[in-house]
């Protein structure tokens, strides 16, 4: 190997594997959250792919040019207020202004809290329009919705597992076979609960989010501290 | 109060928005994203615990945070970017959890959030040249994405750039309250 090889390759940013041309670029801020993690499960069952971290300071310039470079491109974020991350939208504007893409496969996977589909699908609906500005070719995307929960831990302990897990390996023998998806893929493993479930999750969730709020010292009820 | 937040980078609807409302005697507060110091959120996590209420991030969101918890209305301006709104503006929407209220409630049968400025009014103003249909739709349903989960109330509003000023004016009208 030569000098070059080695830094790539001991570069703690990122990791090569099988030169399968494909991008696997993880948007979120947190290296070991859910984003991260179902990049992870692609990478070993798609054996191969290039593992990216969206940068949150500086040039975006080299992700752009990784972007152009592959030929097929899955990126993985959370959901913030109903969309992608801010950073995603500016490596976007960026890969968009300096152009040179020609079909280059994307797929889009966006992870929220809520377990409502409509709740975090807009990112997808911006990653296709991105895609069809700029010449390359939407594939289709994956909502996994309360996947906040689950921060970085496998598929296998989502609250809808059963459905959930065997629907994202489906979604990834599509990208290994670069075939586009069809949305009812991942709609019909996440049904929205019912009137009872909703319910008692809220008051559940309500009662251990003001625990930990009054762990820390602190009153809900009081006014915001703005 | 208005609190206008807008990205001036293209084009400046937010100030012609500003300039009619003040005309028609509303105290607004207008913040250009595109020039004030915003960084990203970290995703750190101490909003919701160590530091309740307050983002630990020190720069202009600690001038814009405490505005937008006393406004009446929040208006968003902002280039319409694959049928969302531009860096800039999704910079300042996702510094905004600070104050979310971190509680859950239901309604319409779904399990929502909300703010801690609960009457706050929420509208959205979206502007590019030749906007398809599909950005447009893609535009109105974060807008409307935001306000279910936030438990708001607010309009978007798609201008093109052969809108003319009138069009501002009748936006100002509809944005007022009284």
């Amino acid at each position: 190997m030569n000098k070059s090889e080695i830094l790539h390759m001991s570069n703690n940013k990122t990791d090569t594997m099988n030169n399968s041309n494909i991008l696997l670029l993880c948007a979120s801020p947190r290296r070991k959250g859910t984003s991260a993690m179902l990049l992870e499960r692609i990478r070993s069952v798609a054996n191969g792919g290039e593992l990216l971290f969206l940068p949150q300071k500086g040039s975006l310039d080299e992700i752009a040019q990784a972007m152009q470079n592959a030929q097929t491109i899955v990126i993985s974020g959370p959901c913030y207020i109903n969309t992608y991350p801010a950073r995603l939208i500016e490596l976007l504007e960026r890969a968009s202004s300096m152009g040179g893409f020609s079909n280059q496969k994307l797929y889009g996977i966006i992870n929220g809290g809520m377990p409502y589909i409509h709740t975090h699908r807009h990112g997808l609906t911006s990653l296709q329009l991105f895609a069809e500005q700029n010449s390359l070719s939407w594939q289709g995307g994956f909502v996994l919705g309360v996947g906040a929960m689950l921060d970085g831990q496998p598929l296998e302990k989502h609250i809808r597992r059963k459905k959930i897990a065997p629907a994202f390996d489906q979604f990834i023998q599509h990208i290994k076979k670069g075939t586009s998806v069809p949305d009812s893929l991942y709609e019909q493993a996440q049904v929205p609960p019912g009137k009872i479930v909703t319910y008692l999750f809220s008051k559940l969730l309500t009662v251990m989010v003001e625990k930990r709020i009054k762990n820390h010292g602190y009153n809900v009820n009081e006014p915001n501290w703005y | 109060m208005t609190v206008i937040i807008s990205d001036e980078s293209k084009e400046k609807w937010g100030s012609a928005l500003e300039k009619e409302l003040l005309q028609s005697g509303t105290q607004v507060v207008h913040f250009i994203a595109n020039a004030i110091n915003v960084e990203p959120c970290t995703s750190c996590g101490s909003c919701g615990g160590k530091t309740f209420g307050r983002c630990v991030i020190q720069d202009d969101m600690q001038t814009v945070l405490p505005k937008i918890v006393t406004c009446r209305a929040l208006v968003l301006v902002s280039p319409a970017v694959f049928g969302g709104v531009s860096r800039h503006i999704k910079k300042v929407m996702d510094r905004m959890m600070p104050i979310a209220d971190p509680r859950y409630r239901v309604s319409d049968g779904e399990m929502i959030k909300g703010m801690r400025n609960q009457k706050m009014l929420y509208h959205m103003i979206g502007f590019g040249d030749k906007l398809s249909e599909a950005e447009r739709a893609a535009f109105i349903s974060l807008h409307k994405e935001n306000c279910i989960i936030m438990n708001v109330k607010g309009r978007a509003f798609i201008l093109d750039s052969n809108s003319k000023t009138d069009a501002i004016k009748k936006i100002a009208n509809e944005v007022s309250y009284e």
